[in-house]
């Protein structure tokens, strides 16, 4: 009980402190959604905003397809080579009104558009695609290790040793076991085992990742999510027997105008099951940290209209509230993992199977 | 309008580069991790598996075994007790003879015993008889001188100890 009264005490300070003073710099009011999205920067809030590089392929009529790299978005303007179009008004700042853009900090909001040609392609770096990677990362550091412990021959012959083997072992067992062998059956289970557990893990990781501080959810981007499902549902259809097949185009059973009927239902249901996958995703990590926001934002604004000590009297609240929803959201983390796999473990596994049609359903 | 876009709007880098980070990330753990942690597990599982077959296999022969020996405590402890049981048996015939044969031997031992008594006695009857008449002629031939020759006293005398020796048996068995 201390120690969480200690923390919800610093809590409490520091978002008193910090996000007051940065507010009160910013000209913008705090946008609870504009944090939780993409952008080309890493926010380390009350200190400030570290750009990512820009890289753009641009398409000119003149010299055919160029790639251009910039360290920032800032440098990109500043090269000349770019203009910033702002997303409300369509507005394209000229050149010589660039410092005042990125005073502003407006600029990171901006489109960039070429001088000469269109952008083909924007590679750049975004928020989101950092903590992916940094996901990517940590899954690469934890399982090799992991993986050399085994090939050590510890838990080969040998109990597994240690919390760090155990854990991972037990979650990884438990992708094995209680996802992978019941939907797809023991004999395709180990093929698609490298998949789900990846899967699992790389979901996992990127959901932690946005409770840590500093952090960003990449699963809370729907781009990504849509990414995860896509593999998905290229395994589902790659695997798909002859019988899955004949139940899209051909539905038996089935009275021939009812056929009719079914064969488009069938054929939208392919793509509804990965749609709902990325955005069932998608949606559960946005909307814990949009909750989040907007309860620590309550104070801000039950201070701005009411004043502070309307303020002061609802941190408390609004506190306790957001520490159950961050606990919410770390059961979420997993929750949200474990769905995704288990569902994509059920189509493939659905797709796979080859049962004879002699019932009519 | 931010709201919206900023949420949901479509960025096909990301896509591109998200495709290819985690198409990488599972291609590497496929083959450095996953491979061999799975391949690990199910070593160890089968492992597990035959060790626990044994273990029931080595349980139910040690039980047989025990089964088997407490079978053969029983028969030999059976087998023990039959042999005290006629031990004892034959112990108290043997015994029983001998107390019966040393009856007999004593039952002997006295008969001869008596049957020399007896002897003695008759012997002793005999020399005591003789001596007696001897005695008496001795002293009749004293006290009578010459009015009765020896031959005739001898019958007389002879007459007077049948008469006591038929009445002596009839003494000698109470002495």
């Amino acid at each position: 009980m201390r120690p969480i009264n200690f923390f919800l005490a610093l809590f409490c300070a520091l978002v008193l402190i910090f996000p007051s003073e940065s507010m009160a710099s910013d000209e913008d009011e705090f946008d609870a959604v504009h944090h939780s999205s993409d952008g080309y920067y890493l926010d380390f809030l009350p200190i400030g905003k570290v750009e990512l590089p820009r890289i753009l392929i641009i398409r000119s009529d003149l010299t055919g397809y160029g790639l251009r790299v910039y360290p920032s978005t800032k440098s990109a303007l500043r090269s000349g080579e770019i203009l910033a179009e702002m997303p409300d008004d369509g507005h394209q700042e000229n050149t010589e009104d660039v410092e005042a853009l990125i005073n502003s900090g407006k600029h990171l909001d901006a489109k960039l558009v070429p001088i000469e040609g269109t952008v083909f392609l924007d590679l750049s770096i975004t928020k989101h695609l950092i903590f992916a990677l940094l996901a990517s990362g940590i899954l690469l550091v934890i399982f090799i290790g992991l993986a050399r412990r085994y090939t050590q021959g510890i838990g080969r012959t040998t109990a597994p040793r240690g919390i760090f083997q155990n854990l991972f072992e037990t979650l990884v067992v438990f992708v094995r076991d209680d996802i992978a062998v019941p939907n797809l059956g023991k004999k395709h289970a180990l093929r698609f085992l490298p998949y789900l557990l990846t899967a699992f893990f790389f979901i996992l990781t990127c959901n932690l990742l946005g409770l840590v501080p500093f952090g960003a959810t990449a699963t809370s981007n729907l781009n990504v999510t849509a990414v995860l499902a896509t593999f998905t549902f290229v395994l589902t259809q790659v695997n798909g027997s002859k019988d899955h097949w004949r139940h899209v185009f051909w539905p038996p059973g089935m009275p021939v105008a009812v056929k009719f009927l079914l064969i488009p239902t069938e054929i939208i249901g392919l793509f509804t099951k990965p749609i709902a996958l990325a955005i069932r995703l998608f949606a559960n990590l946005t909307a814990g940290h949009l909750v989040i926001l907007s309860l620590i934002g309550m104070i801000f604004i039950l201070s701005d209209q009411f004043g502070n000590a309307i303020g002061y009297g609802v941190v408390p609240i609004s506190l306790g509230f957001t520490l159950f929803v961050m606990f919410l959201e770390l059961l979420i983390a997993f929750i949200q993992a474990y769905i995704f796999t288990i569902l994509s473990a059920l189509f493939i596994g659905m797709a796979l199977a080859d049962h004879s049609h002699s019932e009519a359903h | 309008m931010l709201l919206g876009a900023s949420l949901l709007s479509a960025n096909v880098g990301l896509i591109v580069w998200l495709s290819i980070v985690f198409l990488t990330t599972l291609l590497i753990l496929r083959k450095y991790a996953w491979g061999p942690i799975t391949s690990a597990l199910s070593e160890r599982e089968a492992t597990i598996a035959t060790s626990l077959n044994r273990a029931e296999e080595a349980l139910s022969e040690s039980k047989r075994l025990q089964e088997q020996n407490a079978q053969a405590k029983r028969e030999a402890e059976q087998e023990a007790q039959k042999l005290l049981r006629d031990a004892r048996e034959e112990a108290q015939v043997i015994r029983d003879q001998e107390a019966q044969r040393t009856q007999e031997e004593i039952a002997l031992i006295r008969e001869q015993a008596k049957q020399e008594i007896e002897r003695d006695k008759q012997r002793a009857l005999q020399s005591l008889r003789k001596e007696v008449a001897d005695l008496a002629i001795l002293a009749a031939e004293k006290v009578l001188q010459e009015n009765l020759d020896g031959a005739r006293q001898h019958a007389l005398i002879d007459r007077f100890i049948d008469g006591l020796t038929s009445q002596e048996p009839n003494q000698t068995p109470s002495a």
